[in-house]
């Protein structure tokens, strides 16, 4: 008697189970097949100047890894990425203030990619930098580290002068 | 609604009587005698052609509207995409004005994912939220006071965004410069 | 003899007596309203529609008819975007030159873009008129909670297509818009920065980006949303037969 019921009992749990499982094969393979394929140029290492003309102060765009190199104040180099943290519009550099200032939001950044005001949550996010065989700089780009939290501030200077955006403020 | 209390039968026990009928069965429905009034079911309409005739003429309506709305005006296109060169202003379409204006006030987190996340996730859950059966407005008190200060304060945000916002998302006056995108 | 001379004996009716149209047509006369009603039932296109409604159901004041009217923008979009399917490719290269051609050297290749354009607009505009106008009414009440949340996701599959839409042109306008949209889910907590890769097929927004936009845009979200669509009007239909079943209820 019990042994049938049982046997419809697992029949009907069966096909649930089945169901279930070609489900998850189907989430999964999803997932796995519209991971983005690697891309030669931004995502790789990009190869970009030699170390010798990042000076302090200065400030170097690679606009293919999109980033842009600055050596902070007796430090090692380094590749700001040009994507805000915000919410990834490009932040350009402001010559006559010596900031990056977002144009989306209006997010500022002091000369080495640390927080100065506006909505976003941390600094400027940075590439690691190596020295190829060949003595010049590679950004890996593929690799991308959080900039320094809001109030971290190892270059504490004020602006050089007037901000970029054209007018239109309140 | 008082037929059922007019004839007070119970079937179960024994045959029920009436003079010298045998109640067989009750037939819910209008009494053969009686001043009852015409229920309101009798107040249906066919939908073919009352509602049909309508709907047509409303998308029509809508319909000649879009054909007539694109011969004087174009839909917009900027310049090439390119990734070096951020617009300023850089506006979202119309309808995410409202997070857009958001987001530059609150961290991303809060106005990107928890606001809008928040509110279809009240949108779906309403009806069960909701448990007033009431259809009156003036019974629905708070329900209605929620949804019309929610909709109120997104049409607003939303509007500054549109229009309100300048370069480096400043304040403009639209009247004064027009930084709105379609 | 009689029979033939009380019908009016149009082009349509004497169809409807050939042996195609017998076939074609259930019910072969609409003389009385039960006929009506057969007719109606056995019509596939009415058939989303319910036979009779309460006379208040079907005034302007009722629904404004944004339902309907939102339907037909969504029609509008389809022959719109199919028209513009057969100028476009969806790869950086030629996506922004085959708009511009399409601008100026297809007959009516800006009318028809000016028309999508239009009706997506219009179209987000009237599903939220129509979510508000159910507000008000409490239209979201038993026994339509479930047709409500249909609702909700039809709403949001209207901005999702609204969305993916606006990255095809590929100008700056479009790339911006969906660069930073996009980086929004890069803030969903854990799986976030997974999910936006997956997203844009990238780091950044790219190629892979438009090629995944252009498949959601054209196929996978416009057949989600006929599919849901459909459940939505027959919710409607039955929803509203429960209405007429119960007399009170009103107001
Ligand atoms: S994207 Fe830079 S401030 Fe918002």
């Amino acid at each position: 008697m019990s042994s049938i019921l049982t046997r419809r009992a697992l029949l009907a749990r069966t096909w649930k189970v089945g169901l279930g499982l070609i489900g998850a094969a189907g989430i999964w393979s999803m997932w796995d097949l519209l991971q983005p394929l690697a891309t030669p140029g931004f995502g790789g290492k990009v190869r970009s100047v030699a170390a010798s003309v990042i000076t302090e102060g200065s400030v170097t765009e690679v606009s293919e890894a999109r980033a842009y190199l600055v050596r902070p104040p007796g430090g090692d180099i380094i590749a700001l990425s040009s994507k805000c943290t915000h919410l990834g519009c490009k932040v350009p550099y402001c010559e006559s203030s010596g900031r990056f200032e977002c144009p989306c939001h209006g997010t500022t950044f002091n000369l080495i990619g640390e927080y100065l005001t506006g909505p976003a949550p941390r600094g400027m996010d940075t590439h690691p930098v190596e020295v190829g065989a060949d003595g010049l700089l590679y950004i890996d780009t593929g690799t991308r580290e959080d900039g320094p939290v809001p109030g971290v501030l190892t270059l504490d200077e004020p602006a050089t002068g007037p901000s970029c955006d054209e007018g239109g403020h309140a | 609604m008082t037929d059922e209390s007019e004839v007070k039968v119970s079937l179960a026990d024994e045959p029920a009587t009436i003079g010298s009928k045998r109640v067989l069965g009750i037939v819910p429905g209008k009494p053969i005698a009686g001043e009852r009034k015409e229920p309101a079911k009798k107040d249906m309409v066919m939908v073919w052609p009352h509602l049909l005739v309508r709907h047509a003429v409303a998308a029509l309506g809508a319909l000649i509207t879009v054909l007539v709305v694109s011969v004087f005006f174009d839909a917009p296109l900027r310049e090439i995409a390119n990734p070096e060169l951020t617009p300023n202003p850089e506006k979202a379409p119309w309808y995410f004005a409202a997070l857009q204006e958001l987001l530059s006030h609150f961290h991303p987190m809060v106005a990107g994912i928890l606001v809008p996340g928040g509110i279809v996730a009240g949108l779906i859950a309403l009806p069960f939220l909701d448990r007033n059966p009431s259809l009156a407005t003036k019974s629905r008190k708070v329900a209605v006071t929620a949804f019309t200060t929610f909709m109120v304060v997104w049409i607003i945000l939303t509007l500054i965004g549109f229009a309100f916002r300048g370069p480096n998302w400043g304040w403009v006056w639209p009247w004064n410069e027009w930084h709105g995108e379609l | 003899m009689s029979i033939s001379s009380e019908r009016s004996s149009t082009l349509v009716d004497r169809f409807r007596d050939t042996a195609v149209g017998k076939a074609m047509f259930r019910s072969p006369s609409r003389v009385t309203p039960r006929d009506r009603a057969a007719g109606h039932w056995s019509n596939f296109f009415l058939h989303l529609y319910p036979v009779k409604m309460r006379r208040k159901e079907i005034s302007f004041r009722y629904s404004y008819y944004l339902g309907i009217i939102s339907a037909v923008l969504f029609g509008s979009l389809i022959v719109s975007g199919i028209y513009l399917m057969f100028f476009y490719v969806p790869s950086p290269g030629q996506a922004y030159a085959n708009i511009q051609t399409l601008q100026t050297d297809v007959s009516l290749g800006q009318y028809m873009r000016n028309v999508h354009r239009w009706s997506a607009h219009l179209m987000v505009l009237a599903v939220a008129a129509h979510m508000a106008k159910m507000f008000y009414r409490g239209a979201y009440k038993p026994p339509r909670e479930f047709n409500w949340v249909i609702g909700v996701i039809l709403l949001v599959l209207t901005l999702l297509l609204s969305f993916t839409g606006y990255l095809l042109p590929w100008d700056q306008l479009a790339f911006w818009a969906v660069t930073v949209g996009s980086e929004m889910a890069a803030f969903v907590p854990l799986i976030g920065g997974r999910v936006q890769e997956l997203l844009l097929g990238g780091p950044v927004v790219n190629s892979a980006t438009l090629l995944r936009f252009y498949v959601l845009h054209v196929a996978v979200l416009p057949s989600i949303m006929v599919a849901v669509l459909m459940i939505h009007l027959w919710r409607w239909r039955k929803d509203s037969m429960l209405d007429a079943a119960r007399e009170e209820g009103d107001d």
